[in-house]
């Protein structure tokens, strides 16, 4: 059943992101705790990859922020289009979901 | 007995000692980790970040009067930290290739039993006879060998049980990392998947 659900998991996990990224800026360790209650627990060795993308899609950002302890770390926000893209898949979702609710009834 | 340590300047700002032994597996993660990542097109972006991990993960176990980093604690900071897991597609597509990379990954042994289906990754045609070869658990080789035998005994008969099988058996989903999928199989893929979409949809119009 799990090989079933993975990839749909994998799918959303960018749209998941977004989410959290778009809702306050974060860094990393926000993101993994925000997750990791979640089906969608993760690791820095996903989320690094995945966040390097988005970056060079243009969808967020980050800067650097001093934290008082340990080194400066990054903080990231959504871009303008990372909203907009942001605001398509969940437009999209919610579609989605009416579809699944719809469908077969 | 002394314990021999090496200190590590992780990301370009945060030092960390290991042992030796704790050494040598940071350098082999690292290591995998750029393998897995040839082919995303900023790997050094990825790799300072999953640096500064390891060392605020490794840092966070780490006391004054226990300075050194073991395998204990480099190992726990890597398990949370997880494998690398490439984002983009084409990228994952070709670390995964590079990554798993065996010499005998299509005659790899299979379990008899697995649903006869045609594997696309691997064939040399259509996947007919790493299918058949996978359903009974043979290596493809024999039965391929098998199939070019029958195909001169019968006169090229065979070729239109090929055919058919081509166009009955369902295709096996592809799996990541697996062998790739040659020229020849990807057409005959499409060319019958186009086909069954067609017949599909006559079937579909008229009922």
């Amino acid at each position: 059943m799990d090989s079933k659900l993975a990839p749909i998991r994998k799918g959303l996990l960018e749209f998941l992101v977004l989410k959290i990224v778009g809702a306050r800026s974060v860094y990393v360790p926000d993101i993994l705790r925000t997750l990791a209650e979640t089906q969608f627990a993760t690791q820095e060795g996903t989320l690094y990859p995945l966040l390097s993308k988005l970056r060079r899609e243009d969808l967020v950002q980050y800067e650097w922020r001093e934290s008082g302890i340990g080194p400066p770390r990054k903080y990231y926000r959504l871009t303008g289009t990372g909203r907009a893209q942001l605001r398509a898949l969940d437009d999209y979702w919610q579609g989605i979901n009416r579809t699944i609710a719809a469908i077969g009834s | 007995m002394e314990r021999i340590s090496v200190t590590v300047r992780l990301n370009g700002r945060s030092v960390v000692q290991f042992d030796a032994a704790a050494y040598q597996r940071l350098e082999a993660y690292l290591a995998e980790s750029e393998s897995l990542l040839e082919g995303d097109p900023d790997p050094a972006e990825i790799m300072n970040d999953l640096e500064q991990a390891i060392a605020d993960r490794c840092a966070q176990r780490l006391t004054p009067d226990r300075p050194v980093a073991t395998l204990a604690e480099l190992d726990a900071a890597l398990d949370e930290i997880g494998t690398v897991q490439v984002a983009d597609a084409a990228a994952a597509s070709a670390g995964a290739a590079a990554a798993t990379a065996s010499p005998a990954s299509t005659a790899r042994p299979t379990a008899p039993g697995q649903p006869l289906r045609q594997h696309s990754q691997g064939a040399v045609v259509s996947g007919v006879c790493l299918g058949l070869a996978r359903f009974v658990g043979l290596d493809a080789m024999w039965v391929r060998i098998v199939a070019v035998v029958l195909t001169l005994v019968t006169g090229g008969g065979a070729i239109v049980v090929y055919a058919a099988l081509m166009l009955l058996l369902p295709f096996a989903p592809l799996e990541p990392g697996g062998p790739p999928v040659g020229w020849l199989p990807a057409k005959c893929r499409d060319a019958i998947e186009f086909l069954r979409s067609r017949l599909n949809g006559g079937t579909v119009t008229t009922s």
